[in-house]
């Protein structure tokens, strides 16, 4: 197991260094600077100064070489769209709301998901298993700035029972959640039912049923625990995925998170920020992978990585 | 007696608490731009922070009929040669840590903007025409030759390179920097909220980087005219997109909003008497590459003039957010020249003989091309979309022509725009400051498209010097005709803006101008300090 998270942390570090490259060269290779754009042109010599003062004057590689140097003793540099601040200063300050908000969507979005798709699995072409389905196909198709817009309709407008956006009191955190948890729960709910049908059909289920064991036991014990093994491969990749900020979601909600970074760094060719929010995505997938793994094996003892089942 | 004296004490402890509090009075207001770097206009205009301007007091301003008002400056005068100008600044104005508010903190402002790549910097060479501005930027020159003077604490001199007539008008952007506090903090005095202080009606009491929103209140320092009417204000940038802001003011989150197409029967039936609209001075219009094929024949170009149907367009696609364009200048703008407004007919029998002039009869022969807009929000991302594939159709139609479309982000259709890397373009533009100059300087010498036409150049040169109102108005409409007749760019419209205010909200800012439009937050500083709340 260590000579497997060894060899998995090497193959993180080529990872890293690979993705710099090809998002420093991209980022690079689209039209257009930090200073164009405007509707009347910069002169030039307004333009090179403004490019040197921020080091952009320099080769590309010596560019990629200095700000991965900075990476490596944790500086990621200025952002361009908000100087004064430090790009680890910025994100931490915006990833509080999208953590928030993203992280309890998929907390109580996935539990509630699992719970629909065992509903589903356990009621198999019943009406709730009918339900279930639709439910879960909705969650997956609407997509979630309509979701967003229902919400605020019917909540805040129609109902005025909540507000219909902002960041602060706990009371604007409720529907922007629940927005959130839509995705999560959908998706749980699909991947629980079928996981949990697939695993009933075993032959072991059988086994256990003629044992005698209780149907409860059964299902907890047994069946939930073999079709844990898709749902942990999909839970920490959403949970990053959602909890890193979603632009539809922010922006419906009006919450100050990172999900508008996203988008404005590369607009504004932002190269700095853009680069850091590529790397930390990067990193934060390769150890929900390896996370995911090392899971695996705990739960399931005949899963041994690189070794054999 | 006892027990009446503290029930008396209570009722005016509460009384005492409660009206402090029922006088305060907040506007929820949308913004514009959804990040911002400087809070500091004289820093950067096109990434600055929201409503920076709003917290520094310009020389002049112009109120919702476009009226201009000394606000900084108490009054002015100009030279007998028109060359200088000297501006005589408010007594007793101070920064809002009490510091005496100078003619060196405006003058520093544009000597710091000459010397250190300000994004607006082509604004002080070809509006402000100030000396030596040009040689200054591109350090050819000490920044102590730039035609601008301290002469006392209340008294700035400015010499212009050639007379600038509407010089006043161009000093409506010029807000002064803290220099005291620049040279405490560098730069960095407008990133941070501790360190940001003001000169005009508004303190900045937060600020939210990762959306740009903020929160301003009154400033008790602030002796000028126009003082503001409401105790603070909440602007986010994210209320900016009507798609948000809408449902946001539906459920009273938010005193007005914008409003899209879609959205102005349903406001207009729920609140008819919220309604205003506002003519945005500004234009949509087709940028042609006049040196390279097909559009460097003038036919060419004069038959995409006469295949426009801009009554249609108007009428239909863009029903309630754009009016037709004939010319470069929005109704009401100064200069604005209906005649020749009135020249921009949809004439498809005259469209059909220029191309068949140019030797494309029916379209035979005409290569397929590709027309560049620039992918945006506001309102320009309501009309040039639709705009573009009206136009598609209507060029298929009436000139028998392929025209593909193509979106890009602005970086890159400025890139093409600028080094013609395609030779059709949807450009759309909106005023800098309130003189006809401003438009025609967007052709002039190059300008924003290389666009090189000796006889317009001279036109709009001799137009910007002449001191004589009508005499450059009448130097402009040549200008205009000269771009009309080389058929330079085709305009198609002028944008529209709907919005929708609560009844709660009143004030001159709130009520329409003389030409029944509302220009809302577009005079920032008339607006905010112009609108009450209930």
């Amino acid at each position: 197991m260590i000579m497997f998270i060894l060899r998995r942390l090497i193959s993180i570090a080529v990872t890293f260094i690979v993705v710099s490259i090809i998002i420093f060269m991209m980022m690079h290779a689209i039209p257009g600077g930090p200073f164009d754009g405007n509707d009347m042109p910069l002169s030039d010599a307004v333009r090179a100064k403004l490019m040197a003062r921020l080091g952009l004057d320099q080769p590309l590689h010596v560019q990629y070489l200095n700000y991965m140097w900075g990476v490596l003793h944790f500086d990621f540099g200025v952002p361009y769209q908000s100087p004064g601040d430090t790009i680890i200063g910025l994100l931490s300050r915006a990833w509080v709301p999208s953590l928030v908000l993203g992280g309890a969507g998929v907390l109580i979005g996935a539990p509630l998901g699992v719970l629909l798709g065992m509903a589903a699995a356990l009621n198999r072409n019943t009406w709730i298993d009918y339900l279930a389905s639709t439910f879960a196909t909705l969650g997956l198709t609407i997509p979630v700035f309509v979701i967003s817009l229902m919400l605020i309709l019917v909540f805040a407008v129609w109902l005025n029972w909540l507000p219909a956006s902002g960041w602060g009191k706990p009371e604007r955190w409720i529907l922007p959640i629940i927005a959130y948890a839509a995705i999560p729960l959908a998706t749980y709910a699909r991947y629980t039912r079928s996981a949990m049908l697939d695993t009933l059909n075993r032959p072991f289920v059988t086994v256990l049923r003629a044992k005698g064991l209780s149907e409860r036991r059964i299902i907890f014990q047994h069946v939930l625990r073999n079709s844990a093994i898709p749902l942990v491969t999909v839970f920490l990749p959403m949970f990053i995925g959602t909890a890193t900020g979603s632009i539809f979601v922010e922006a419906m909600f009006r919450v100050p998170g990172l999900g508008a970074y996203f988008v404005s760094s590369i607009e504004k060719r932002d190269y700095p920020l853009e680069m850091a929010l590529m790397l930390m995505i990067t990193m934060m997938y390769c150890l929900a992978y390896l996370f995911s793994d090392i899971v695996y094996a705990l739960l399931n003892p005949r899963i041994r990585a690189g070794g054999k089942p | 007696m006892n027990a009446l004296l503290k029930i008396a004490g209570a009722l005016a402890l509460a009384v005492g608490l409660a009206v402090p509090a029922l006088a305060q009075t907040t506007l929820v207001a949308p913004g514009q731009n959804t990040s911002g770097t400087y809070m500091d206009y004289m820093k950067t205009v096109y990434a600055r922070a929201t409503y920076a301007e709003v917290l520094q007091i310009p020389l002049t301003s112009f109120d919702k009929d476009f009226t201009l008002t000394a606000l900084g400056a108490e009054s002015w005068d100009q030279s007998e040669d028109g060359l200088t100008w000297t501006f005589h600044l408010r007594p007793g104005l101070v920064w809002s840590d009490g510091e005496k508010l100078t003619a060196e903190d405006y003058v520093f402002a544009l000597q710091r903007a000459a010397t250190t790549g300000y994004d607006f910097n082509w604004y002080w060479d070809f509006a402000g025409g100030i000396k030596n501005w040009k040689e200054v930027t591109e350090g050819k020159a000490d920044v102590s030759t730039l035609g601008l003077k301290v002469v006392d604490d209340l008294t700035i001199e400015v010499t212009t390179g050639a007379p600038k007539p509407y010089l006043p008008s161009v000093v409506s952007l010029w807000y002064p920097v803290p220099k005291h506090q620049f040279d405490k903090y560098g730069d960095d005095w407008a990133t941070n909220i501790d360190t940001v202080i003001s000169s005009g009606p508004y303190l900045l009491d937060s600020w939210e980087k990762s959306n740009n929103s903020v929160v301003l209140v009154k400033n008790p320092t602030y002796t000028g005219p126009w003082q503001s009417e409401v105790d603070r204000i909440e602007i986010d940038p994210t209320l900016g997109a009507p798609e948000v802001g809408l449902p946001a003011f539906l459920a009273g989150d938010a005193d007005y909003s914008f409003l899209n197409t879609g959205q102005v029967p349903v406001a207009t039936q729920r609140y008819p008497d919220g309604i205003r609209k506002n003519a945005v001075f500004a234009v949509s219009y087709i940028s042609f590459d006049l040196n390279s094929a097909p559009f460097n024949d003038v036919n060419v170009r004069k038959a995409f003039y006469y295949a426009v149907n801009r009554d249609e367009l108007t009428s239909t696609v863009l029903k309630d957010i754009a009016i037709p364009a004939g010319s470069i200048l929005a109704p009401g703008y100064p200069g604005y020249n209906a005649e020749i407004a009135a020249e921009a007919v949809f004439d498809p029998a005259k469209a059909k003989q220029f191309m068949a002039d140019a030797g494309f009869p029916d379209g035979k022969g005409f290569p397929e091309i590709e027309i560049w807009y620039r992918d945006e929000g506001g309102y320009n991302g309501a009309i040039v979309p639709p705009m573009a594939q009206y136009l598609q159709s209507q060029f298929k139609d009436i000139l028998g022509i392929t025209m593909n479309i193509k979106v890009l982000p602005t970086k890159d259709w400025m890139d093409g725009l600028l080094n013609k890397k395609n030779n059709i373009f949807i450009a759309p533009y909106e005023y800098d400051y309130l003189d006809p100059s401003n438009f025609f300087g967007i052709f002039y010498n190059g300008g924003r498209h290389d666009h090189h036409v000796p006889a317009y150049d001279k036109l709009v040169a001799e137009a910007d010097s002449n001191p004589v109102w009508e005499e450059r108005l009448k130097l402009y409409a040549q200008a205009e005709q000269v771009l009309i007749d080389n058929a330079s760019i085709v305009p198609l419209v002028h944008p529209i803006t709907i919005a929708v205010l609560s009844d709660q909200l009143g004030g001159d800012a709130s009520t329409p101008n003389k030409q029944g439009f509302t220009p809302l937050d577009r005079l920032a500083h008339y607006f905010f300090t112009h609108l009450t709340k209930k």
